[in-house]
């Protein structure tokens, strides 16, 4: 036993644990740093969509969807290399997703926490093969699984909104002080546009995005990285590839004493002590918490070439067959869904990616909404249909797009917004307002308004004024001018619906 | 009133008609708050589609202002659409406003506070930005530009960026903008022609409807500068421009240019 090499030196065994967190940290750094930053004039868009590149399932579905490969997408290379040298290393060291799990894991629930079935770990492969074949089939329904774009999803439409609110909250109320006064002054240039939207910021469904993060995190009660075990489509593809992966976790049974505090500190429970302590590199996020409690030393990390065993949660034959199977019917199903028909009156798409088939490109990552300077952009929540959930969508109400802006095809890493020049943008059709004389007080009250004529950023104004029933004008949209850019019936100043709305281009122009 | 023309240095243009009113220091008490009002608009156009005031016009004036022992020089305006970071931008004012060593100011949302406007028949509440509430000396500086729905949207149009709630203020625009100008009181109005719009305004985007006129109109009084400036765009009456007409009948001002003393002054 004395002549075995350690693994590492002693004094070494802590430094594992402490460099895991310091990258862990570092990297959400990174990532709420791109986050905060992309914006317009931040850094540039192509680095700001970092993280959703570096992501190997949504550059696949993509690729496997789409039929084209886009550029981009190529870095998430780097990811499936590092997972075959250093196995899931991703989800432990770098998932923003991951690293959030593993803050909110409080000690205290340990001992309380239920024996779940090892096999609910096929659940993700189950859910990566279904997104998979989907992807062949088309279609990106569920790639909204994906942990990058959750982070990224919730941190726009529900996290920072909030944030924006409470803060704007409190200036306000500070403001109310004249003590106070020159205090908000001076920081409220500090936080805006730096860090929070010039203007409040509005979200679609942020309840509903929130809640589903709330969920993933609170399944954290049953068991720790509860997502990343059972769940995780991205996971569970980094898995399957850590199979062949180089460097993987061994226990030498002869240094083993029995203790088992290495299956205790596993965060994903893959060590079992009935099999000599041995795990699954598939399960593994290489997080070495196992080398830091080893009090002999037991364990190491040495370099294989043939494959892991597979286990009987891995798919199967029968599984993977189901899971294809889910995939057809699925697909089936949406597509008898009336929501799928590309003409639904209020589903306005990003400039220039209705022509663009952005159903089977988007990833859902929320990049684009992010972007967006005005707060036009949202997450779908039924606009599309279940299939385009949390698919961009532009709500006027909320915002309009902004005429002299192209952020949104910059920043999109899969070209499901075409990235185009100001030139070429500013001649997309995204829909077409139409008055409504009913609703309209310049049509129905004769009263003076034009503010959507005003607020019209077209050159050639796509609205033109009408004074044969009124002399103060009311205003006609000039159907061969106007791209839909919703300024108008984002500044319509009558109450709940405007006046005047988008509605988004028929097939015939598409 | 004074009119500077010709040249191609706008400071000029404003140095000289505010040398012809007697100076700055009659506008600019020493260690006076200026807040200076320049037209934003709307965000992502640059300058020279006359869409948004001319950020030398405006360095002007915070130059002045500076000169006169103003204590702070605050630029600001609530764009209508686009952020006012990005407009102060893209219009090349924020640029010249620092360069001048005055300080623009972002639109804080916290900052709109409700006002009763006494007196007024038309506009009687709104909300108002807290700086210009604050500001001992409140400069107006326009551009001159067409406007569907008033005809043209000058000086007094102008003011609107100082409220919360613009939209709402278009039905009855004329009579609001009277009641607008009598509260806000401004102490200099300088309406920058140096280029104008003639057409699809106020939002431009073409440079063919952009006429280049190198003119500087500057006064006390915010109806006679709306009224002098009708005359750039060809117009024979100015109370064609209602809020001209009706700002004259309610007493805040004058549309009878021919009784007024008007400095014409040629530069350069």
């Amino acid at each position: 036993m004395a002549d075995r090499p350690r693994a590492f030196p002693r004094w070494k065994e802590r430094y594992w644990r402490i460099m895991r967190s310091a990258v862990q940290g570092i990297v959400l750094a990174v990532f709420l740093y791109l986050f905060l930053r992309t914006v317009r004039g931040g850094v540039p868009p192509e680095i700001a969509n970092l993280f959703p590149r570096l992501d190997p399932l949504t550059g696949l579905v993509n690729l496997l969807a789409a039929k084209t490969l886009v550029e981009g997408t190529a870095l998430a290379l780097i990811t499936v290399g590092l997972t075959l040298i250093a196995g899931r290393a991703w989800c432990g060291w770098i998932c923003p997703l991951g690293t959030t799990l593993d803050l909110f894991h409080p000690r205290r629930w340990k001992n309380k926490q239920p024996a779940i079935p090892d096999t609910s770990r096929g659940i993700k492969h189950f859910l990566l093969i279904t997104i998979l074949a989907s992807a062949l089939l088309g279609s990106l329904w569920l790639i909204f699984l994906d942990p990058v774009t959750i982070v990224i999803r919730t941190l726009t439409e529900s996290v920072y909104p909030a944030i924006d609110r409470i803060i704007t909250a409190m200036e306000t109320s500070a403001y109310g002080v004249p003590v106070f006064r020159p205090a908000v002054s001076a920081l409220d240039p500090i936080l805006r546009p730096a860090l929070l939207p010039a203007t409040p910021a509005f979200t679609a469904g942020g309840v509903l995005i929130a809640a589903f993060f709330i969920g993933i995190i609170a399944l954290n009660y049953f068991a720790p990285r509860f997502w990343c075990r059972y769940l995780c489509p991205l996971g569970s593809m980094l898995g399957l590839i850590s199979k062949v992966a180089v460097f993987r976790r061994e226990i030498a049974p002869t240094d083993c004493n029995n203790c088992g505090a290495c299956a205790r500190v596993c965060p994903t429970g893959t060590i079992q002590p009935d099999k000599t302590f041995a795990s699954d590199p598939a399960e593994c996020t290489m997080c070495l918490d196992c080398i830091s409690v080893c009090p002999r030393s037991g364990q190491s990390f040495p370099a294989h070439l043939r494959p892991a065993l597979w286990n009987a949660y891995d798919p199967g034959r029968r599984q993977a067959l189901a899971a294809i199977g889910a995939a057809i019917g699925g697909v089936a199903l949406l597509h008898t869904d009336q929501y799928l028909r590309r003409d639904l009156p209020h589903l306005l798409r990003p400039p220039g990616s209705r022509e663009n088939d952005l159903l089977s490109k988007c990833i859902r990552c929320g990049e684009c909404v992010r972007i967006c300077p005005t707060g036009v952009l949202h997450p779908s929540v039924a606009e599309a249909g279940v299939e385009g959930f949390w698919t961009p969508v532009l709500i006027p109400r909320a915002g309009f797009c902004q005429y002299t802006c192209n952020l949104c095809g910059q920043v999109c890493p899969v070209e499901a917004i075409p990235s185009l020049s100001l030139e070429v943008k500013q001649a997309q059709v995204m829909g077409s307002a139409y008055v409504d004389k009913n609703r309209c007080i310049a049509w129905s009250d004769h009263q003076s308004c034009l503010v959507c004529e005003e607020m019209c950023p077209l050159p050639q104004k796509a609205i033109t004024v009408d004074r044969s029933e009124f002399e103060g004008g009311a205003p006609v949209v000039d159907r061969t001018r106007c791209i839909g850019c919703g300024t108008c019936e984002f500044k319509c100043p009558v109450n709940g619906e405007a006046a005047i709305r988008v509605f988004a281009p028929g097939r015939s122009n598409v | 009133m004074a009119v500077a023309r010709g040249g191609d240095d706008p400071e000029a243009l404003v140095r000289r008609a505010v040398e012809a009113l007697g100076g700055i220091g009659r506008f600019v008490p020493h260690g006076a708050r200026v807040l200076i009002k320049p037209n934003l608009c709307i965000s992502g156009r640059s300058y020279e589609y006359a869409v948004t005031t001319n950020p030398w016009v405006v360095g002007a004036l915070v130059k002045l202002s500076r000169e006169a022992g103003a204590s702070r020089v605050l630029v600001f305006d609530n764009p209508t659409t686009g952020s006012s970071e990005d407009a102060f931008t893209t219009s090349g004012i924020g640029a010249q406003v620092g360069a001048a060593g005055g300080e623009v100011e972002y639109v804080a949302s916290m900052k709109f506070t409700p006002v009763d406007l006494r007196g007024a028949e038309w506009l009687k509440k709104t909300y108002v930005y807290d700086e210009v509430l604050n500001a001992d000396v409140f400069i107006n500086v326009p551009i001159a530009k067409h406007h569907n729905l008033t005809g043209l949207t000058l000086g007094m149009k102008n003011q609107l960026g100082t409220l919360r709630d613009r939209p709402e203020v278009h039905a009855s625009i004329q009579h609001k903008l009277v009641d607008l100008t009598a509260f806000l009181r401004p102490t200099l109005t300088v309406v920058d022609a140096v280029r104008i719009l003639v057409a699809n305004g106020p939002t431009g985007g073409s440079l063919g409807d952009v006429q280049k006129l190198d003119t500087v109109i500057a006064t006390h009084d915010p109806v006679a500068a709306d009224a002098y400036a009708t005359r750039l765009f060809g117009w024979t009456d100015p109370d064609r421009l209602l809020n001209v007409k009706y700002g004259a009948e309610q007493g805040i001002g004058r549309n009878d240019l021919e009784n007024l003393k008007i400095e014409e002054i040629s530069v350069g």
